[in-house]
């Protein structure tokens, strides 16, 4: 079991990516802005987050950015639907990079395997 | 007549003379009946360069043997009361020099009725005659130049100019001589180079040309627009053996010298010319002959050679002078026909760079409408992208965990469908990140081998591999090689997928020199005939969205290319689905 920090402005998706976790024995939070996401992760001990990207005025980059200059071993996976972000070289911090989609399994796996290290 | 009212004996009456003539500035002179010279002034002694101081009387022979009038045949006449009388008689005096003169001669009578002999009275009108001459021969020329400018102005054509040049030296009517030469210079290879030769080529042809010219009775003008009008071919040996031929400038020939010096030379032999000159003299046939260089505004352009060698007439000075002058007027008319030439290449090359140009902001515009439609289709695709998670995350979910109840067949259909709608917005986004990278000239035949590459790591290992036959590489195209990729790799995918294994699919390619083409076709039995009729339908006219789209996509990429596709052969036993591209002409390469 992992405590999961879930960071996306979409509501439905914070909803269903919490229903999911939970459902397969993870500890879930989740935050709609970089405030509060930067308040968690140094409030709290968490295992992963997984960090949408484009959150309206919040950019994910720069987010991940202070994230690792809080809790530099904290490990960041970053889910976007944008798949451009790719070839930007402030991704390379995170852990992985999973493009959204209907297909939730390739996230859980990659949690899976985050928090088993 | 002229009479004296008074007897005078012939003592005082050349004293008389002296004493009235002179010192007058008309020159007279007086012979008795008897034909001996009794008088002369000063003036007309100095006319006929006669010495006053000399002893002993003159005859008239004497004179006569001089000035060359007539007097002595027509002494008796004179006596009988006829006058002589010539304008702008010639002679060279006794002194060497040249004279023209007026002269008036009539019978002198001493007494009334008694003639005593002839009286003269000469005139020097040699400044005056020389002048009229010049005036004359200025006349001629500027004549001969206005008809042969008239006539070359009528024409752009270097031929044409060279050719009228030429006729103007060779007329009976021009210049007259016997035949003319035109080199011009050529300074890519710093010689001079035949061009046109206008003239006879022997004695016999001469004789039929010039009588059959002169048959003509035309003005220069008229023959020139004949000439320019019927454009006869002229006398093609004479011209052959010039056209072509080269005089290196760097040699020690007459030829450079003339024109590097700028001056028209009188050629008269071998012995005033440089060795290196004969071989060139040797193919002319001619060891006289006149060179005048063809001078424009300081631009050396040419030389023109002419020459009497059919006739063998010496050629004089004021030819000589004539033919530069000549040479000086053509000189306009040859460097406009030559600007004319460089111009309507230029023009040429422009229209050809205006076409390429806008065939260029074509394919440019369309690109930029592609990148356009790309930008706005990757916008709408990632917008997409969430509610399409959280629908079919959902669905999913619900299946996965147990809590469908009774609804795991809609459920089904709505996790099924989004896939289909990620898998359009995978498509799109391949798409629209293909549209940022920029134009290049692509090889056709790489490309598609790529794309054929790309096929078969797509397709499943059950499926019936297609043939690849690439034609011959060096079909460049130009374009955004993703887009291409993409659009040739949706092709054959679309081919692959609706084909059954039953047919064959083989790929190939080729291109002409304006079109780089790949061909999907197909073999196998004959009743697989229909299955690819229905295939290639299906393909262009599907009834599945993701299918249309794609062919959409990829259809308006090559379209937008300059390309096209479809299906050819219809008619034949297995019709063949194509895809061609316009080949690269080497159109700025714009981003």
């Amino acid at each position: 079991m992992a405590k999961v920090l879930i960071v996306d402005d979409e509501a439905h998706l914070r909803l269903l990516y919490k229903k999911v976790l939970t459902k397969d024995g993870h500890q879930v939070l989740d935050a709609a802005t970089g405030e509060e996401a930067l308040r968690l992760v140094e409030q709290e001990t968490l295992d992963v987050v997984i960090l949408d990207i484009e959150m309206g005025d919040t950019d994910g980059l720069e987010l991940l950015k202070r994230f690792k200059a809080l809790k530099p071993k904290l490990p960041v996976i970053l889910n976007s639907a944008y798949s451009i972000y790719m070839a930007d070289f402030k991704t390379w911090m995170a852990e992985d990079y999973i493009v959204k989609s209907s297909d939730i399994q390739p996230l859980l796996k990659k949690i899976n395997e985050v928090v088993a290290i | 007549m002229i009479e004296t009212t008074s007897p005078v004996n012939t003592g005082s009456r050349a004293a008389l003379f002296e004493a009235h003539l002179g010192r007058s500035p008309l020159g007279f002179f007086y012979f008795n009946n008897r034909g001996q010279m009794e008088f002369i002034n000063r003036s007309g002694a100095e006319i006929i360069g006669w010495d006053k101081s000399a002893a002993g009387p003159a005859s008239l022979q004497d004179v006569e043997d001089i000035i060359h009038c007539g007097l002595t045949g027509r002494f008796g006449q004179i006596l009988g009361g006829e006058s002589l009388e010539l304008s702008e008689h010639q002679f060279v005096n006794r002194q060497g020099r040249f004279v023209a003169m007026n002269i008036y001669c009539n019978s002198f009578y001493a007494e009334a009725g008694v003639t005593a002999g002839i009286f003269a009275l000469i005139l020097d009108v040699t400044d005056s005659y020389r002048k009229k001459v010049r005036l004359e021969e200025t006349n001629y020329i500027l004549s001969v130049i206005s008809q042969v400018s008239e006539a070359v102005s009528s024409t752009a054509d270097i031929d044409d100019v060279l050719r009228v040049i030429l006729i103007g030296v060779t007329a009976q009517q021009g210049l007259g001589f016997n035949r003319a030469f035109l080199f011009l210079v050529n300074n890519a290879e710093n010689c001079l180079e035949g061009k046109m030769a206008v003239g006879p080529a022997s004695p016999e042809e001469a004789v039929e040309v010039w009588s059959r010219l002169a048959n003509k009775h035309k003005t220069l003008a008229e023959l020139l627009n004949e000439y320019l009008v019927s454009q006869e071919s002229g006398l093609p040996r004479l011209h052959h053996n010039i056209q072509g031929w080269k005089i290196p400038l760097n040699e020690n020939t007459i030829f450079a010298q003339a024109l590097h010096d700028g001056k028209v030379i009188n050629i008269r032999g071998r012995d005033n010319v440089t060795p290196e000159s004969w071989p060139a003299m040797d193919r002319l046939g001619a060891d006289y002959m006149v060179v005048a260089p063809v001078i424009s505004k300081g631009n050396r352009l040419g030389l023109i050679i002419a020459d009497n060698q059919i006739t063998g007439r010496r050629i004089a000075d004021s030819q000589v002078e004539l033919l530069q002058t000549f040479a000086n007027h053509s000189a306009v008319a040859v460097e406009r026909s030559q600007l004319y030439d460089k111009v309507l290449e230029r023009a040429e090359e422009l229209a050809e760079k205006n076409r390429q140009l806008a065939l260029s902001q074509e394919q440019i515009i369309r690109s930029e409408k592609m990148a356009v439609i790309g930008e706005l289709t990757s916008s709408i695709a990632h917008e997409l992208r969430n509610p399409l998670t959280v629908i079919g995350g959902f669905a999913n979910m619900m299946l996965t965990t147990g809590e469908a109840g009774g609804n795991s067949e809609y459920l089904n259909i709505i996790y099924a469908e989004t896939q289909r709608a990620e898998s359009v917005i995978h498509q799109v986004l391949d798409f629209s990140r293909a549209s940022r990278t920029p134009n290049c000239e692509i090889e056709f035949t790489q490309m598609t081998a790529k794309a054929f590459e790309h096929l078969l790591s797509k397709m499943r290992f059950s499926q019936r591999r297609p043939r690849f036959n690439p034609g011959p590489a060096g079909a460049m195209v130009w374009g955004n090689p993703d887009q291409l990729h993409h659009a040739l790799f949706q092709f054959m995918w679309l081919t692959v997928e609706e084909t059954t294994d039953e047919c064959q699919v083989e790929i190939t390619t080729a291109f002409d020199k304006d079109r780089a083409k790949m061909t999907i076709g197909f073999t196998g039995c004959d009743h697989t005939r229909t299955k690819v009729v229905k295939t290639l339908s299906q393909i262009f006219g599907s009834t599945t969205g993701t299918q249309k789209l794609s062919m959409l996509v990829a259809g308006e990429t090559v379209r937008c290319h300059g390309g096209n596709y479809g299906v050819e052969g219809v008619e034949a036993n297995f019709p063949s689905l194509y895809v061609e591209l316009p080949i690269y002409q080497g159109v700025n390469k714009n981003g």
